[in-house]
């Protein structure tokens, strides 16, 4: 093997990383805060690509360009799904709370399916095939921009977080929810925040990846497969963790699709996590 | 004992407690001669299917309250070992049944390795990564499994020791006594130690563990008697429909229509897939008729919108709902015989 092919698939690899952190960074942001798994984020990347999809094709609308549509519509997207079908379940067992995000996964998924087909539906953007050769190395612009997209937005989330108010205020929701009601926090409104957060990241990594991935119903399940890897490998609710994990899942998926063949790569991903759940159960941030 | 039995015999009275199972059970047993066509015969040997499938999962699942999203891997399992060793070796799939099952126990025993080590959500996730990539597996090494495309049961005509029938009648039977098997497997579980240990686990682990119950390997136990139960499953699935392909023996899908299954009727009750089974078949099979399969999508949509209307109104399915109707109409009911003085 060449070791340009071997730089090229890791250079793919970790241009993905960036699109699986912005997604387990939801995911996680969800999680941290409401204490759901939300076994339907795959599905809330599937609306981003859709809307993104659908935006171009009507309007001819820029992929980039339509991130401000897609973002503020799948924030009000969660804020509803929250309201409506996280916020009776909160305290509920494990059973109740795992199902009804499975059955919004289901539901979404079929939605999708009735109103837009089966069929497999791709931008077509006059930067799709633009590259940078570097070497042996080709990098798609497209993916570098989806890349420095999701990057731009971790930070921009992180800055929220740990500068503002508000951002300071889900932090304590996270950390204690007793407490941060002492300190005059509400916390149903923050639960509104961060699922609506979470889903407008989760739309935004659609949205990031739509000129270069296809879109179709069943998009969202390699995505919140990956993503719920990355953050059992990151320990689920930390942000850093997430990213670190990403890096390393999406190096190991490229590197799999390189070594064991196309269709393997999730395989080499799953391996990952079984063998961390072998060595390390508590995630590569958790102490053990 | 001895004379517990002699005490009843002996002032035997007919009441609607007796008679009713009884009746219930040769309703069953006569039920494909009342049904006028092979279709719905077709449809109640689905439930008949699901009720075991459910049931299966409902031991693990249901009374540990491990909620395992992966159980397709030993449906696949089951069905694809089977059918392999039926296609390959000639072997009669009466055997390849008992092949099937011990595959999937077998398979049962790494993945509950792994899998035991993490507890709710987290446990879940592990469940569906691993049936997703034994998928993917499958679909990779096309040399043995046909890829994609799935295998298929060569038709022999009617040669029941090949279990293929012209008729849906004996697959009628043959699904009921295994659905029987399924639910008297809970229902003798239930009543064991295994079963006290499990519903412990399933309140609250560490309070379990705290108590001297070695919960992994409870788990365990309860893993590999469902994994056993789910590849016999795969098994008759696969002879029943001749084809099997990776996206519907492993995939996702099937996992959660199984759990589906149990929730609706009831987690954690004996009778409670059996009625979950019915009631989603029947939405299932009605979706499809009235609507001719026209729209792709629209029976997992009923699927998805019942699963959240369940969780969002009948959290513990509808068991109780079907225990109370039960007894009620028990009490209407006549008692024959005479009463001891």
């Amino acid at each position: 093997m060449e070791l340009s092919t071997f730089l090229q698939a890791l250079i793919t690899g970790i241009l993905m990383a960036g699109i699986y952190a912005l997604v387990a960074t939801g995911l996680t942001l969800i999680f941290g805060v409401v204490r759901i798994v939300n076994f339907a984020h795959g599905e809330f990347v599937m609306l981003g690509m859709y809307v993104t999809f659908w935006l171009w094709k009507l309007w001819g609308l820029d992929p980039y360009v339509s991130l401000l549509i897609t973002m503020p519509l799948l924030f009000c997207f969660g804020v509803l799904i929250q309201r409506f079908l996280f916020q009776p379940i909160l305290r509920a067992p494990d059973l109740a709370q795992i199902f009804m995000t499975v059955g919004l996964s289901v539901i979404l998924m079929n939605v999708a399916l009735f109103l837009f087909t089966a069929d497999f539906r791709s931008v077509k953007v006059p930067y799709g095939e633009w590259a940078w050769r570097l070497g042996g190395v080709t990098v798609l612009l497209p993916r570098l921009f989806a890349f420095l997209g999701a990057l731009l937005l971790a930070g921009v989330l992180t800055l929220f977080l740990t500068k503002t108010d508000i951002g300071k205020a889900l932090r304590a929701v996270a950390q204690d929810r007793e407490v941060s009601m002492l300190l005059g926090i509400n916390p149903n409104r923050m639960y509104l925040l961060a699922v609506g957060l979470g889903a407008a990241l989760a739309g935004a990594a659609g949205g990031l990846i739509v000129p270069f991935f296809y879109v179709f119903p069943t998009v969202g399940v390699v995505f919140v497969l990956i993503a719920f890897v990355v953050v059992i490998l990151g320990t689920l609710g930390s942000v850093q963790g997430a990213l670190l994990a990403s890096l390393i899942v999406g190096v190991a998926e490229s590197l799999g699709i390189l070594f064991a063949g196309s269709d393997l790569g999730l395989v080499v991903v799953f391996g990952i996590l079984v063998a961390s759940l072998i060595f390390r159960p508590s995630g590569l941030m958790g102490s053990r | 004992m001895p004379a517990q039995i002699e005490a009843r015999s002996a002032s035997f009275r007919l009441t609607p407690d007796r008679y009713v199972p009884a009746l219930f059970l040769a309703f069953l047993l006569v039920l494909p001669y009342l049904l006028p066509n092979p279709f719905y015969v077709h449809i109640v040997v689905m439930m008949a299917i699901y009720v075991m499938l459910g049931g299966a999962w409902n031991i693990l699942s249901g009374y540990a309250g491990q909620l395992s999203l992966g159980h397709a891997a030993f449906f696949g399992t089951g069905a694809y070992v089977s059918t392999l060793l039926v296609n390959h070796y000639g072997i009669s799939p009466w055997i390849t049944l008992w092949f099937g099952g011990a595959a999937a126990l077998a398979l049962s025993l790494p993945i509950g390795f792994i899998c035991f080590r993490l507890q709710g959500p987290y446990f879940t996730i592990a469940t569906i990564g691993l049936a997703e990539a034994l998928r993917l597996l499958v679909l990779h090494f096309r040399e043995i499994t046909n890829g994609a495309q799935g295998l298929t049961v060569p038709f022999k005509g009617n040669a029941p020791w090949l279990l293929q029938f012209d008729s849906k009648m004996p697959y009628y039977y043959i699904a009921l006594a295994l659905a029987a098997g399924v639910l008297l497997v809970t229902w003798r579980m239930e009543r064991s130690r295994l079963g006290h240990y499990l519903v412990a686990i399933g309140q609250n682990q560490d309070a379990a563990e705290a108590l001297g119950i070695d919960s992994t390997r409870a788990k365990a136990r309860a893993l590999m008697l469902s994994a056993f139960l789910m590849g016999l499953g795969g098994v008759f699935y696969a002879q029943y429909t001749y084809v099997i392909d990776p996206d519907g023996a492993f995939g996702l899908g099937l996992s959660i229509q199984v759990a589906l299954v149990a929730i609706v009727g009831g987690v954690g009750t004996i009778l409670g897939p059996a009625i979950g089974a019915v009631i989603l078949e029947f939405f299932i099979q009605s979706t499809q008729i009235l609507l001719a399969g026209q729209y792709a999508g629209l029976e997992l949509m009923v699927y998805g919108g019942l699963l959240v209307a369940v969780i969002l109104w009948r959290p513990r399915g509808v068991y109780s709902w079907f225990e109370r109707m039960y007894t009620r109409i028990l009490s209407w009911l006549p008692s024959f015989g005479r009463t001891r003085a």
